[in-house]
């Protein structure tokens, strides 16, 4: 992958829960409604976890 | 988080459901109502107009204030906020503390007020949330309830300070706190003097104003000294014979103040009057008299009579004809709300900000020949000036507590009037709102006392429950009716009606009222309930005479205790202190912190993982919906003694069932990244002009690590110590600051949100929140309910518990048996017992306290008096132990036990204090630059200190080597060089041939043996006698000190009694 051009990061909107995917220098607003707070997924990297 | 999760409501909630719950916050949300509705117009109203007069054209501008009640709200920001918010759809808390809206929760501007469950939980509230709380930084925070003195009541009061006045005064005063219409207030002292005349002290400017009371008696109203006489004496009793003397002095008192008159008074004032500078005395003085004396009352008739009653009870009171009234009973007190706070400190705000505002004008005006008066905009650019400090002094008031003003506004203290309400569990958060402060004074008395008996929050009883607020047309319901009946040397007799707002109130049933039968709750208050004969359901008549029938009943015995306390299970079988116990407890403990958590960013919240509702439960835990916050587990207990890791308060858990969940537990900590942080204003020049972003490096390909493209961590990624977990980009210098995730525990990224309420969008604020696991491990507290506390010992392997007989079951938690016999918290054992029999009928056992005594006669005849005879049968009939008792089997040998365990589930607690957030461990670690000594504090991985106590400790066994290990190996040792020639410690020089060599030895760590290096000593410039001295690094730090202060430190190196060269000569 090119490094200077990093992957995309998807966020949910605050408001109307629409999925907003944002690059960096991407202004941070839904682009459904428009609301300015949005929450990150949970990533899709696969998590380890400790296995006891 | 998406719009089908939100809308899930909370099954079958309706809107009746939490009124309980509301209640308890009533006095709250319900004072600010007070001040949105009436007080703000009342304190306008009541603010006294400035007047400007032109230098220049000796023009006049009055009423400042009248003018601008229109657009009032404009220049005001606090208020403008309300509006501002008011059409906003989401609460600012799940915003992540962006902004600072400044509306209390749940008040009628807050877009939440009387919105029902599935409301609340749509826009990501609990369904219970109650309100009555401001969001300001992040945190939610209330303003305490203080108690102040009651309002518009004479007090007599004996009090040492009063002797310091001044010369002639006695210990002797009748104090009244007069409130005005907006509940300002101004204290009034009425002095009785050792002449026996008696003055008026009040507050003004800062100082206090003495008055004699003749001429403010004839500055009221015009009146004959004859009147007066007569009025004082008219309901004295001269029974005693000691009368004469009062009425002699108070002859004196009239015709000793003849010659002052209210002009003369009026000069004294003048200067502390604000705005008046420019009227005559007369004025002044009636001005004083309208705005100091009795605000309550308008007409200067009642006034008068008013301060005749209070000479009458001070006499009454010299005379000892009528004892003094004790400020500490809650007969005398009342409580300040919220709103009525918000109020008084806003009116002192606009009224400062006038004074600035018109000090502003009238160096306008002389500095600007042309500036004129009559053109409203250039005065209204000269009012808003200020404008924004109104504002800014209320948000203050509630981010730090502190009222900020030059009169003190008339309250008991300055600071601590609002508080963070916790939500470390459902207990604790409405404990704060439930609280009622007794003062900082009151508090720093206690702090000597024993405090282990009193509870961690004072809780009034079962006042708060109806705090009323304001007075009703008609004759209200809550009149509170307190007739003092004429005794002799008692209180001082009269008839008092009381129906003013922020009084306490509570409910008793009325015996009286309905000839039907059926009784009626009558709302009383503290004044009269002294007076009133209250009977109790306890068996008992109170020790109440045939002649003085009870009027009133108690509606539950439980009224004497709070909602905490209520929530004890039969509280009336345990020892008083442990009941106090269990209320501290049950605040420490570690809950469900509800439902709303994923959408909520605390600072810190504790969550308890897999909580249960107790078997064995009061009315109280239903009426006030405790489901919604259950905070603990039915642990399965056995009281035995089988490891030996169970004495003093340990206990042991079963580690399967902690395996399977029990007590798990994680504490959620939210952190807010602003990047603005430097700039102080946040004018909009700056904002665009903050040169950080969250950013990942773009050279890095490392993706190993927990930042994701966008800077900020991944979403479920575990983070370690010292680990990067976002990252930030400055544009200005183009370099990237990763930060590092601090403490010595993992921890997991559980939510990240980004907010672009700034002007471009930019990636500038964020709110990351971790979670960090908190599994019970040895040393974390549990308690029961019933003042019970313990720490876990061992977490014991279930194939090695003692096992049930009958059923095979294993305890999840072992006591042991001597936490009883001292402790005697039988409710305990009852639990044990009830939730047991609760757990095999399949439900739910009530353990109301005192409901033996509420129990009609007769109505069960055949129903047993002993909880334990109720419980027995029920075991009984499962074909268990009448007693609850079992049969146990060891989990070691396979072998009966000899004795019968009692085994049952008890409702336990999990403690917030955990081992995990405690314990502090150090080998080697940071050490403090100067001293070179460890560093103190668990948080930057510094030692306990090993003080002197510990030293004499070591010193007293004559363990020397551990004390030399202690103080000096594991602490600042070090190789000094030193002269023996000249003594000295600091004149040590190396030559520099060998500095590679140095390097070499200092990567190698800390030699205990130096080898020998070429050194010099300065002062005698030769190294004949450099010798290597082992010694604390502090005491060269000490020779270097002294010798800053020029005093020479030398050592002598060997038992020769000859003295080193330079003392000799």
């Amino acid at each position: 992958m090119d490094p200077q051009q990093p992957e995309p990061v998807s966020y949910l909107c605050g408001d109307c829960g629409a999925e907003n995917t944002l690059k960096p220098g991407d202004v941070i607003q839904c682009r459904e409604c428009g609301y300015r707070i949005l929450y990150k997924k949970r990533t899709r990297r696969i998590v380890q976890y400790e296995a006891r | 988080m998406d719009k089908a999760t939100k809308s899930a409501s909370p099954s079958g909630a309706k809107e009746g459901d939490y009124a309980a719950l509301r209640e308890l916050f009533r006095p709250h949300v319900e004072s600010f109502d007070y001040f949105l509705d009436a007080g703000l117009e009342e304190m306008l109203s009541s603010i006294r107009p400035m007047e400007i007069k032109d230098p220049n054209s000796s023009t006049i501008l009055k009423n400042i204030l009248h003018a601008l009640n229109s657009f009032f709200f404009l220049f005001f920001p606090f208020a403008w906020n309300c509006f501002a918010h008011k059409g906003h759809v989401l609460p600012p808390m799940r915003d992540g503390r962006l902004g600072v809206p400044l509306y209390p929760q749940e008040s009628k501007l807050c877009h939440l007020r009387d919105a029902d469950p599935h409301k609340l939980v749509f826009h990501g509230e609990e369904s219970t949330e109650m309100g009555g709380y401001f969001i300001c930084g992040g945190m939610e925070r209330l303003i305490r309830i203080l108690i102040l003195q009651k309002r518009n009541y004479p007090m007599g009061m004996v009090r040492g300070s009063f002797l310091k006045r001044g010369p002639g005064y006695t210990d002797k005063a009748v104090v009244i706190r007069c409130v005005h219409t907006d509940q300002s207030s101004v204290t009034i002292k009425l002095y009785y003097l050792q002449n026996g005349s008696a003055r008026i002290g009040f507050w003004l400017g800062g100082r206090e104003f003495l008055l004699p009371v003749g001429i403010v008696l004839k500055a009221l109203i015009d009146t004959s000294d004859r009147e007066i006489f007569t009025s004082l004496t008219c309901c004295y009793s001269d029974k005693y014979g000691r009368g004469k003397g009062v009425v002699k002095s108070l002859e004196y008192l009239v015709c000793a103040d003849i010659d002052y008159d209210l002009p003369n008074a009026g000069k004294y004032f003048r200067s502390v009057m604000e705005g008046f500078q420019h009227y005559d005395y007369e004025t002044v003085a009636k001005a004083v008299l309208k705005d100091y004396i009795f605000v309550h009352l308008e007409n200067n008739h009642d006034k008068f009579n008013l301060l005749i009653f209070m000479l009458q009870k001070l006499y009454a009171i010299v005379d000892q004809t009528a004892s003094p009234d004790n400020p500490d009973a809650l007969q005398f007190q009342e409580a300040l709300l919220p709103g009525h706070l918000i109020t008084i400190f806003l009116k002192d705000r606009l009224q400062d900000w006038l004074r600035k505002s018109k000090r502003l004008i009238i160096e306008e005006a002389t500095k600007n020949k042309s500036f004129d008066l009559n053109n409203a905009l250039e005065v209204r650019k000269f009012l808003t000036k200020h404008t924004t400090s109104v504002g800014r002094a209320i948000e203050s008031m509630i981010k730090i507590g502190k009222v900020n003003s030059q009169s003190g506004l008339d309250l008991p203290q300055r600071d601590g009037m609002t508080i963070h309400a916790e939500r470390l569990n459902f207990h604790r958060y409405i404990s704060h709102f439930r609280s009622v402060h007794r003062g900082a004074a009151f508090a720093k008395m206690r702090t000597t006392s024993v405090r282990k008996l009193l509870p961690e929050i004072e809780e009034t009883v079962n006042f708060l429950r109806n705090l009323k607020l304001l007075a009703h047309s008609g004759i209200p319901e809550d009149l509170e009716v307190g007739y003092v009946p004429l005794s002799l040397g008692g209180a001082y007799p009269g008839l008092y009606l009381f129906t003013n707002p922020a009084r306490f109130v509570r409910p008793v049933k009325n015996l009286f009222s309905v000839p039907g039968g059926k009784q009626s709750i009558e709302l009383i208050g503290p004044f009269e309930q002294a007076f009133m004969e209250i009977r109790c359901p306890d068996g008992g008549d109170g020790g109440r005479k045939e002649m003085f029938p009870a009027s009133h009943e108690e509606i539950h015995p439980t009224a004497i205790l709070s909602v905490v306390a209520n929530l004890t299970p039969w509280s009336d079988h345990n020892q008083s202190p442990r009941n106090m116990y269990q209320c501290q407890m049950a605040k420490q403990t570690m809950g469900f912190c509800g439902q709303a958590l994923k959408f909520r960013t605390d600072v810190k919240a504790f969550h308890l993982q897999t909580p249960q509702t107790p078997i064995v439960r009061t009315a109280t835990y239903n009426k006030y919906c405790m489901d919604e916050f259950p905070s603990g587990t039915n642990a399965i207990v056995a009281v035995l003694s089988y490891t030996g890791y169970d004495m003093e308060d340990a206990m042991i858990l079963n580690k399967s069932a902690v395996d399977r969940g029990m007590f798990r537990g994680h504490i959620y900590q939210a952190s807010y990244v602003s990047l603005f942080t430097e700039c102080i204003d946040l004018s909009k020049k700056n904002r665009e002009n903050v040169p950080e972003i969250f950013a990942k490096s773009v050279l890095s390909r490392d993706t190993s690590t927990a930042i994701d493209s966008d800077g900020l961590p991944r979403l479920g990624q575990t983070v370690h110590p010292n680990e990067q977990y976002y990252s930030v980009y400055n544009r200005l210098t183009g370099t990237i600051r990763p930060v590092k995730l601090k403490g010595s525990e993992p921890a997991y990224i559980d939510y990240v949100a980004v907010n672009g309420a700034s002007s471009k969008g930019d990636f500038q604020k964020a709110n990351i929140r971790l979670r960090r696991v908190r599994n019970p491990i040895i040393g974390d507290k549990f308690s029961s309910r019933h003042g019970q506390k313990g720490v876990c010992s061992q977490l014991w392997p279930d194939i090695d518990m003692p096992f049930s007989a009958n059923t095979g079951m294993r305890p999840d938690l072992i006591i042991n048996p001597h936490a009883f016999p001292s402790r005697m918290t039988i409710a305990m054992l009852l639990e044990s017992m009830a939730a047991k029999a609760g757990s095999l009928h399949g439900k739910f056992i009530d353990a109301t306290p005192f409901s033996s005594s509420v129990k009609k006669e007769g109505k069960h005849p055949r129903k047993p008096d002993s909880i334990v005879d109720e419980l027995g049968p029920m075991l009984a009939s499962y074909g268990f132990d009448y007693h609850g008792t079992e049969i146990l089997y060891s989990g070691f040998f396979g072998t009966e036990m000899e004795c019968a365990i009692f085994i049952g589930p008890v409702y336990y607690q999990r403690l917030r204090h955990m081992v995990s957030d405690k314990f502090q461990v150090r080998t080697t670690g940071r050490i403090d630059q100067v001293t070179r000594q460890p560093i103190g504090g668990r948080k930057h991985g510094g030692g306990i200190r090993f003080g002197e106590m510990e030293r004499d400790a070591l010193l007293a066994h004559g363990s020397s080597y551990l004390l030399h290990d202690r103080l000096h190996s594991c602490s600042d040792y070090h190789i000094a060089d030193v002269c023996s020639l000249c003594g000295s410690l600091l004149t040590a020089t190396v030559i520099r041939s060998d500095t590679q060599k140095k390097d070499k030895r200092e990567m190698l760590g800390v030699p205990t043996v130096r080898p020998a290096k070429n050194l010099v000593c300065h002062a005698c410039k030769t190294s004949k006698g450099m010798e290597t001295v082992a010694m604390p690094y502090v005491f060269r730090y000490l020779a270097a000190e002294l010798a800053a202060m020029n005093i020479k430190l030398e050592l002598r190196l060997s038992n020769k009694s000859e003295l080193p060269p330079s003392q000799g000569s």
